[in-house]
C-alpha cells in the first residue's frame, strides 16, 4: 500500500519539474512548484505511516510500551511544509500579478530583461 | 557546567532579531523609533555572539540548548536543539558583523525608497533566519529557517518599486530557489525515514552504520539543496539577477551571508552527517564544482556593464574558491576555505556598499555612464580600492592571505596525491585571481577615474552615516589581512578543529560516551595540522610587490623610444592621440578596456552570454539537470 504512495509522490514531483521546465506560462510554472511541494508532502506523511497504527493522541498516563500508532513527527513536519508551500505559492502569484502589469505578458520567454 | 549563563545566548541572539522584526512593524511611520529598534536588535545579537567567543573559541566548549528543556530520553533526541560549536559560532559571528554594518548603512540609504516600513521587518527576518540556520542543531529546523530566509530575501529583492527589473529577478529567484528548498526537504524526510531522528548529532552518530541507497539519495539531495543556496555553478544566474535588483544593503546580505548558509550546510552535511568527504570521488566532485563556478563566473563578470551585476558574478566566483578549498579535505584546505569565507563577507560587503554609495549619489550603476567620480567622492573611491585590492588578493589586504592558503592547499594536495588534476586546480585559481583583478581595474577606471561626464558636476560625497559602516568593513579587511596569526589562532583554528571534531559534537548533545558507543571508525580524518600555516608574511610580500612595481616602471620609462605604433580604427572616440573636439570629453569606458582580450575570446564569451538567456525555464532546467547529475554521481561513486 505504501508503494502506491511513494510512486504517487515521485510522479507528482516529476510532473511538477516537467511543468517548471517546459511550460512558458509563468502561472503554470507556479502550478509546477505547487505540484513538487504536494509530492513532497505525500512522501513525508507516508514515511511515518505504520500499517494498522492508530492516531498518536495519548496522555502520559495511558502510554505503555506495547502501543502501536503512526509516527507523529512526520505529520507535524507535513503541516509545517504545507504552510510554507502555501506561502510560496501566494508570494509567487503576487509576483506574477506584478509581472503581468509591468511586462503585459505571462510568457517566460519575454520576461527576460536580465540576461547575459 | 560552569557556563550555565552562556547556554541561553544563542537562542536569545536569534530571538532578538525576530522580536526586533515584529516590533519594527509596530513602530509604523515613526522613523527614529524604527531605526533604534532595528539597530538595537542587530547590536544585541552581535554582542551575545561576541560574548560566546571566550567559552566556545578559546575554551573549546560546545553549547547545547534544548528548546523547552526536552532533553534526550533513552538515547533518542526528540526535542529541538540549538548546538553551537566553533564552526557554528564562526558563521554566526560572520553573519552578525555583516548584518550590523549593513543595517546602520541602510538607515540613510533607503531614504530614497517608498514602503520603508516593511524593509526592516524583512531585513531582520532574513538576518534571524540565517542566524537560526547556523546555530541550529536540528535538520528540520534548518529547513524552516532556510524558507524564512529565502522568503525574506525574495521580498527584499522585489522591494525597490522604482527598479524595473526587481520583480523579474525576484520571481526567478523564488522559482529556482524552490528547487533547492524542495531538495533539502526531501533529503530531510529520507534521513528521518532511516534514522528516526532529526537531531544533527544523533543522525551523525547513526548514519555510518546505515549507508544504503536511500541515504545516498538523501545525501545527494541535501548537497544539491545547500549548493543551490550557496549559488554554486548551475544555480549562479539567479544570484546575479537578485544581487543586481536588490538594494545594495540587501545585496551585502544575499552575497555575504545568504551564500554562507549554503557553504555551512555543505560542510555540515558532507563533513559531519555523512562524512563522505573522505572519499576521493566526493573530493573530486566538490573541487570540480568549485573550479567551474570560479572560472565561469569570473569570465561572465568580464562581460558585464552593470556595477552590481558584475560584483554579483565575482561573488559566486569567490564562493567557488571556498568550495574548491573545502573539497580538498585537508586541514589546510578547510582552514583556507573558512578564512576565505570570512574575507569574502568583508570585502564583498564593502564593495556592494560602495556600489550602493555610487547609486545613492548618481542614481545609476551602469558602468558606461559613470566616470571620474574619485574627484567628487574621494572616500568612496578609497574604500572601493581597498575592497578591490582585497578581492584581487593584493598584499597586505585579506584576500591575499586566504588565497595563498588555497593555492598552497591545492598544491600540497597535488604533491600528496601525485595527480596532475590538482595542479591544474592551482592554475585555475591563479588565473581566476588575475581575471578578477582585470575586471576590477575595469570598474575602477570606468567609475572612479578617467573623464567625468558633465552631468555629475554636482555629485556629493555620501553622508557620514553611510561612510562609517564602510570604513568599519574596510578596517576589518585590513585587520584580517595584516594580523593573520591572530585570526588563525582564535577564529580559524578552532573552527577548523570543529569541522573535524564530530565525536565531540555528538557527545555534547547526546551525553558523554554516545559517540564512542556508536561509531567505530573515527579515523577518517587526520588530526588538524595547522602548524604549516603562517610561513609567509604579507608585509614582506608587499615590499616585494613595491620592488617589482618599481622595476616595471623603470623598464617602461627606459623603453619609451622603442614603443610600437598604435593602430586604431578611424573612430573619433578612439582617436584621442590626435586631438580634436570629440576627444576632449571622451572617456575610456568599461567596454573599451580589455577589448582586444575580449575580442580574442569572443567565441566563448558570446556563447556564455547567450547561454544565460534570462528565461526562467532554462535556469530551472540547469538546476534540475544538476540535481540529476549529482544524484547519478553519488550513486556511481559512493
Amino acid at each position: 500500500m505504501m508503494l502506491a504512495n511513494y510512486i504517487g509522490a515521485v510522479a507528482l514531483v516529476v510532473i511538477g519539474f516537467y511543468a517548471m521546465v517546459m511550460k512558458r506560462d509563468i502561472i503554470k510554472i507556479v502550478v509546477g512548484m505547487g505540484l513538487v511541494d504536494y509530492g513532497l508532502n505525500l512522501m513525508i506523511v507516508s514515511v511515518g505511516f505504520n500499517e494498522g497504527g492508530t492516531a498518536p493522541i495519548y496522555t502520559f498516563g495511558e502510554l505503555t510500551s506495547g502501543m502501536y500508532f503512526v509516527d507523529p513527527i512526520p505529520q507535524a513536519l507535513t503541516l509545517t511544509s504545507i504552510v510554507i508551500g502555501a506561502c510560496v505559492t501566494a508570494m509567487a502569484l503576487a509576483l506574477c500579478v506584478r509581472l503581468y502589469k509591468e511586462y503585459g505578458t505571462l510568457d517566460a520567454h519575454e520576461i527576460r530583461r536580465l540576461h547575459g | 557546567m560552569t557556563y550555565d549563563v552562556y547556554m541561553h545566548f544563542p537562542v536569545l541572539a536569534i530571538m532578538a532579531l525576530f522580536v526586533g522584526a515584529f516590533l519594527v512593524t509596530l513602530s509604523g511611520k515613526r522613523e527614529v523609533l524604527r531605526n533604534i529598534i532595528a539597530g538595537a536588535a542587530v547590536l544585541i545579537a552581535l554582542t551575545l555572539l561576541a560574548l560566546l567567543i571566550k567559552p566556545v573559541m578559546v575554551d573549546g566548549e560546545i553549547i547545547t540548548y534544548w528548546m523547552g528543556n526536552w532533553e534526550p530520553v533513552n538515547g533518542y533526541a526528540i526535542g529541538i536543539a540549538l548546538e553551537v560549536d566553533a564552526l557554528s559560532l564562526f558563521f554566526g559571528l560572520l553573519v552578525a558583523i555583516a548584518v550590523a554594518c549593513s543595517c546602520f548603512y541602510s538607515f540613510q540609504y533607503i531614504r530614497q525608497d517608498d514602503a520603508r516600513g516593511g524593509y526592516f521587518t524583512l531585513y531582520l527576518m532574513l538576518a534571524g533566519g540565517v542566524m537560526g540556520i547556523v546555530l541550529s542543531g536540528d535538520l528540520f529546523n534548518i529547513y524552516v529557517m532556510l524558507e524564512v530566509m529565502t522568503f525574506a530575501a525574495v521580498g527584499l529583492t522585489a522591494f525597490r518599486t522604482w527598479n524595473p527589473n526587481a520583480r523579474e529577478a525576484a520571481f526567478k529567484y523564488l522559482v529556482v530557489g524552490s528547487i533547492g528548498s524542495s531538495c533539502v526537504l526531501l533529503g530531510t524526510a529520507l534521513v528521518y525515514a532511516q534514522c528516526h531522528t532529526l537531531n544533527l548529532a544523533q543522525i551523525s552518530a547513526l548514519i555510518p552504520g546505515r549507508m544504503n541507497p536511500t541515504m545516498v539519495l538523501a545525501f545527494a539531495l541535501l548537497f544539491t539543496g545547500f549548493g543551490c543556496k550557496s549559488f554554486m555553478f548551475p544555480f549562479h544566474p539567479i544570484a546575479a539577477d537578485a544581487h543586481g535588483a536588490a538594494p545594495s544593503s540587501v545585496s551585502v546580505l544575499i552575497s555575504g551571508v545568504f551564500t554562507k548558509t549554503g557553504v555551512y550546510g555543505i560542510i555540515r552535511v558532507s563533513y559531519f552527517l555523512f562524512r563522505s568527504m573522505g572519499l576521493t570521488s566526493m573530493q573530486t566532485g566538490l573541487v570540480f564544482i568549485g573550479c567551474v563556478s570560479m572560472f565561469v563566473c569570473v569570465t561572465m563578470a568580464l562581460n558585464q556593464h552593470d556595477f552590481k551585476r558584475l560584483l554579483a558574478f565575482h561573488s559566486i566566483s569567490q564562493i567557488g574558491y571556498i568550495l574548491t578549498s573545502l573539497g580538498l579535505c585537508t586541514a589546510l584546505g578547510i582552514a583556507g576555505g573558512l578564512y576565505h569565507a570570512i574575507n569574502h563577507t568583508l570585502f564583498k560587503g564593502l564593495l556592494f556598499l560602495t556600489a550602493g554609495a555610487v547609486l545613492y549619489a548618481t542614481g545609476t550603476t551602469y558602468l558606461e555612464k559613470l566616470g571620474g567620480l574619485a574627484r567628487k567622492m574621494p572616500q568612496t573611491a578609497a574604500l572601493f580600492l581597498i575592497g578591490a585590492f582585497s578581492i584581487s588578493g593584493i598584499p597586505p589586504f585579506n584576500g591575499f592571505y586566504s588565497k595563498w592558503m588555497i593555492y598552497q592547499a591545492t598544491f600540497e594536495k597535488a604533491s600528496e596525491t601525485g595527480s596532475i588534476g590538482y595542479a591544474l586546480v592551482t592554475v585555475v585559481c591563479v588565473v581566476t585571481s588575475v581575471l578578477t583583478l582585470a575586471s576590477f581595474i575595469k570598474v575602477g577606471q570606468s567609475v572612479f577615474f578617467g573623464q567625468m561626464p558633465l552631468e555629475y558636476e554636482n555629485v556629493k560625497e555620501t553622508p557620514l552615516s553611510m561612510r562609517i559602516p564602510m570604513w568599519i568593513m574596510a578596517a576589518l579587511c585590513v585587520f584580517t589581512g595584516v594580523a593573520p596569526n591572530i585570526m588563525i589562532n582564535y577564529v580559524i583554528g578552532p573552527a577548523t578543529g570543529a569541522v573535524l571534531n564530530f565525536p565531540g559534537y555528538i557527545d555534547a548533545a547526546m551525553g558523554e560516551g554516545y559517540a564512542a558507543a556508536t561509531i567505530t571508525d573515527t579515523g577518517y580524518l587526520a588530526e588538524p595540522r595547522l602548524l604549516t600555516i603562517g610561513a609567509w608574511n604579507p608585509v614582506n610580500w608587499l615590499l616585494l610587490f613595491v620592488v617589482v612595481l618599481a622595476a616595471v616602471f623603470l623598464v617602461s620609462i627606459l623603453g619609451k623610444r622603442d614603443r610600437g605604433e598604435v593602430n586604431c580604427a578611424p573612430d573619433s572616440k578612439h582617436a584621442v592621440f590626435f586631438g580634436g573636439e570629440e576627444s576632449q570629453y571622451s572617456h575610456v569606458a568599461s567596454g573599451d578596456l580589455f577589448w582586444g582580450f575580449k575580442h580574442n575570446l569572443r567565441g566563448y564569451l558570446g556563447f556564455m552570454s547567450k547561454a544565460h538567456s534570462g528565461v526562467t525555464n532554462d535556469y530551472v532546467l540547469w538546476g534540475v539537470t544538476a540535481l540529476a547529475v549529482i544524484i547519478l554521481y553519488c550513486f556511481a561513486f559512493m
